[in-house]
């Protein structure tokens, strides 16, 4: 039974892999990856290892590959345009030492005597969350804090990678929970590049010292 | 008859040298990006199949924490993808061979 369920979902992730590396569009490539990802939990499940198949569910077909694919959906990316291959000759080359590599590994897989281990079977608990937390917040407490460090580090970077800088002109002052509009705001007129800074409470105010008051309330009229 | 840890660590190590071909051969930066999320399951697999036959928890914590990295690599990741994209109109690796925004 448990030599089928391999077989099934071994062959499955394998596929899903190949599958990914093949495809062209991004976005089959993530949903591919989706279905590696699930046949490796199914996989977990039989190796009694039922928390980390539910983790590897929520956070890796879940919230990773849902940011992946928002981030295809967001930059609109195209198919990846076929090149012509450069470096013809060393197709064979490198088709030959695959072959040298896979008969290697198959010479060290059939001849290398087998390691006897058995296998865990139902009646295991060392995969369930009731054994893997008081380990986690014991002996390794410490990767654990660290992870979390790593995490907010993360957010931090993510943030600080995706924000748009360089607004601000040299030299301006930023005022907590102000605002900083350009000058074309309250006067259509204006040079975009006018950058002359005022303090305000409100854009009429502004338009007032800057000396565009008409332009505003012909806003405020509309 | 059981399957055995050498057919796990056999399937490991097939989806990894897919997901090694997958990082050579792509050139869409988010296809290199899933290849290597690739690379880090056949890991794990490789942990999880040790500490099943070994009756050891530290293999499944590891796990955990390899999960955590590879989540916090996706946030840094993609935000390091949607920066070369603002700045390049591309996501081909080879357009952003200069590390130079």
């Amino acid at each position: 039974m448990l030599v089928l369920l391999f077989i099934l979902f071994g062959a499955l992730a394998v596929g899903c892999a190949l599958a990914m590396v093949a495809q062209r569009n991004p976005l089959y490539s993530a949903i591919s990856l989706i279905g590696v990802f699930i046949s490796l939990a199914c996989l977990y499940v039989t190796l009694a290892a039922p928390f980390i198949a539910a983790v590897q569910v929520i956070v890796y077909a879940g919230a990773i590959m849902v940011l992946v694919v928002f981030v295809i959906m967001l930059l609109n990316v195209e198919q990846e345009e076929r090149r012509r291959t450069r470096l013809k000759f060393l197709v064979p080359t490198a088709i030959a030492l695959a072959a040298v590599l896979i008969a290697e590994v198959a010479f060290i897989l059939v001849s290398v005597q087998e390691f006897r281990v058995s296998p865990s079977g139902a009646t295991s608990d060392i995969g369930l969350t009731q054994s893997i937390g008081p380990a986690l917040f014991t002996k390794y407490l410490l990767p654990f804090e660290i992870t979390s460090i790593l995490l907010l580090m993360a957010i931090v970077g993510a943030m600080t990678l995706a924000r748009r800088g360089g607004l601000l002109p040299a030299g301006a002052r930023v005022i907590p929970g102000a605002q900083q509009f350009p000058l074309s705001f309250v006067d259509p007129k204006a040079q975009p590049d006018d950058l002359t800074l005022v303090e305000a409470d409100s854009t009429e105010e502004a338009g007032r010292l800057l000396g565009v008051e008409k332009q505003s309330t012909d806003y405020a009229d509309k | 008859m059981e399957p055995q840890l050498s057919w796990y660590l056999a399937l490991s190590a097939v989806l990894f040298t897919i997901g090694v071909t997958g990082v050579i051969v792509k050139r869409n930066i988010i296809s290199m990006f899933m290849c290597i999320e690739l690379m880090l399951n056949a890991v794990n697999l490789t942990f999880v199949a040790f500490a099943s036959f070994f009756q050891d928890v530290t293999g499944q914590l590891f796990v955990f924490i390899v999960m955590t990295v590879a989540a916090a690599e996706a946030a840094v990741g993609l935000g390091i993808i949607i920066a070369i994209f603002r700045n390049r109109e591309s996501l081909d690796v080879d357009e952003a061979s200069i590390l130079k925004l």
